[in-house]
């Protein structure tokens, strides 16, 4: 599903985010992109949905290499993979609906399919008794959910999360991760950068670890420590 | 096509709805900067009329030889109707203008002083097109077998030339400049508005929407804005050139002042038009900008 061969990423600067980064994940995989603050997961993940580029090697997508991508094609890739972030970045003033909506306007797709398609996801994440409530009345972690909904609106294929629980409490983590846990269940490939310690030791998948831009552990239902 | 339409329409009032100070900033400044440029046309327009209608005043007076036929006079009178530029010539015989001359300087009784007419047959030529006074005058003091001399009102007729020729060059130049800087003006405001809403450019484009797509609604935005703002300021200004234009036609009644509906009606129209144009192209320019600088 997704295959990185060679990654390097070398800013202006000097400073190498990436070196040599080489792995596969299958298609409804679930990988942990672990390592410390600076290790060169949210690099990463900005490169697979196109926000950054690399400066050597290269990303396929479906056997598609990023290479060959045009700035009009972009688009269309980001909509075939959902990005969940750290700060959710959502519309601080339109309502949950509407912020969820907001992916599925632009594909040609009728309102009532657009409203159901979305009370379905808020379904899932669970806040559906809350779709008219503006983001900022909501906690941390809901507001997190409607980033995932919004994420997951239209099905597609890849989810990356980056970072999905740094701004939130244990528990509320938890139950992010299990949100996600279930949302791969459903025929979507996960890649989840974190540094959450428990919640990879506790609920163990893929783990692809991280430092200095380098891969230096990738070792199914692994720890975040080896 | 339709629902994407729609779709930037309701955004476009979403934006509206929700970033009111910002878009009545916006359609405040678009109008202020119309009323000016609105001034400046309606002020050129009346100064060129102001030019017609003063170089219309001044007509040619040809002075003829004595001892010309009355053959001689009406076909050299044929010949001077026969150019273009020339909308009439009268006639004034020398007797009557001894006549009329005497009758407005009968204080000074001439008739003891000069007992023999003094004055020659003369043509009063009167032209379509007064700016071209000084080239006609010119071409018919070359006529030496009929013409004596030739009065014009020179000076004048040529200062109100030059005058009429500096309104039309200043006023395309000053209106090229304030569309200029009317453009410049709507641009920063419309930009301010996009960049107030930079963070939800590159949310759209992190999930998806294409560029066509995030700049329609900032479009029509920028669109209804221009029309909004350029209807107010030509209400300003519809007002204020009437108020004033009356005020103005009742202490000096003899300055022509434009109230044609036709004429000021095409420059209102105009001034809409450059705002829902200047709106547009200002929208156009800014979300271009900020889809660059999004991810």
């Amino acid at each position: 599903m997704i295959k990185i061969k060679r990654l390097t990423k070398r800013y202006a600067s000097g400073v190498t985010s990436l070196e040599n980064v080489d792995f596969e994940v299958q298609k409804n995989e679930f990988v942990y992109l672990v390592g410390p603050s600076g290790a060169g997961k949210s690099t990463l993940l900005k490169m697979i949905f196109r926000a950054d580029v690399p400066t050597e090697g290269e990303i396929f997508i479906d056997n598609f290499s990023l290479k060959e991508i045009t700035q009009r094609q972009i688009p269309y890739l980001r909509r075939s993979i959902g990005v969940v972030f750290q700060d959710f970045k959502l519309l601080p003033n339109r309502t949950v609906f509407e912020n969820v909506a907001f992916a599925l306007q632009f594909l040609e797709m009728s309102r009532s399919k657009i409203r159901r398609q979305v009370s379905q996801v808020l379904e899932l994440v669970g806040l559906q008794e809350k779709k008219d409530q503006l983001p900022g009345e909501l906690s941390g972690g809901e507001q997190q959910r409607i980033c995932i909904a919004r994420a997951i609106v239209n099905n597609p294929p890849i989810l990356l999360a980056d970072e999905p629980t740094g701004s939130l409490d244990p528990d509320t983590s938890w139950d992010i991760m299990q949100l996600l846990s279930k949302i791969n269940t459903r025929d979507t490939t996960v890649l989840v950068a974190t540094h959450n310690r428990g919640i990879v030791d506790d609920i163990r998948k893929r783990v692809v670890a991280l430092e200095n831009g380098r891969i230096v552990r990738d070792q199914d239902y692994g720890a975040y420590y080896s | 096509m339709i629902r994407h339409l729609a779709f930037f329409i309701s955004e476009a009032y979403i934006a509206f709805r929700r970033s009111g100070i910002m878009i009545f900033i916006a359609i405040g400044t678009i109008t202020v900067s119309l009323v000016v440029f609105g001034l400046v046309l309606l002020i050129n327009v009346n100064m060129n009329n102001v030019a017609h209608f003063i170089a219309s005043k001044i007509e040619i007076r040809l002075f003829l030889k004595d001892g010309l036929t009355m053959n001689e006079i009406s076909s050299f009178q044929e010949e001077i109707r026969l150019i273009p530029e020339v909308k009439d010539v009268v006639f004034v015989h020398k007797d009557n203008a001894w006549r009329e001359f005497k009758e407005q300087y009968r204080n000074l009784s001439l008739s003891d002083l000069v007992h023999t007419n003094p004055l020659p047959n003369a043509f009063k030529v009167i032209l379509n097109n007064n700016l071209t006074i000084k080239r006609i005058a010119s071409k018919l003091s070359l006529q030496n077998y009929y013409v004596s001399d030739i009065v014009y009102g020179g000076l004048i007729a040529e200062r109100m030339e030059r005058f009429a020729t500096l309104v039309k060059v200043g006023g395309i130049i000053l209106v090229g400049i304030l569309s200029l800087a009317t453009l410049f003006i709507i641009f920063n405001t419309i930009r301010l508005t996009v960049i107030n809403r930079q963070n939800e450019i590159t949310i759209m484009k992190l999930v998806g929407a294409t560029n066509p797509f995030i700049s329609g609604p900032f479009i029509i935005e920028g669109l209804i804005m221009g029309i909004f703002g350029s209807m107010l300021s030509v209400g300003l200004l519809k007002f204020a050139y009437h108020f004033f234009g009356i005020q103005i036609q009742k202490s000096i009644p003899y300055l022509p002042i434009v109230f044609d509906a036709l004429t000021l009606n095409k420059i209102y129209l105009s001034i809409v038009f450059l705002g829902a144009l200047l709106g547009t192209l200002g929208a156009l320019l800014s979300i271009k900008k900020s889809l660059k600088a999004a991810i």
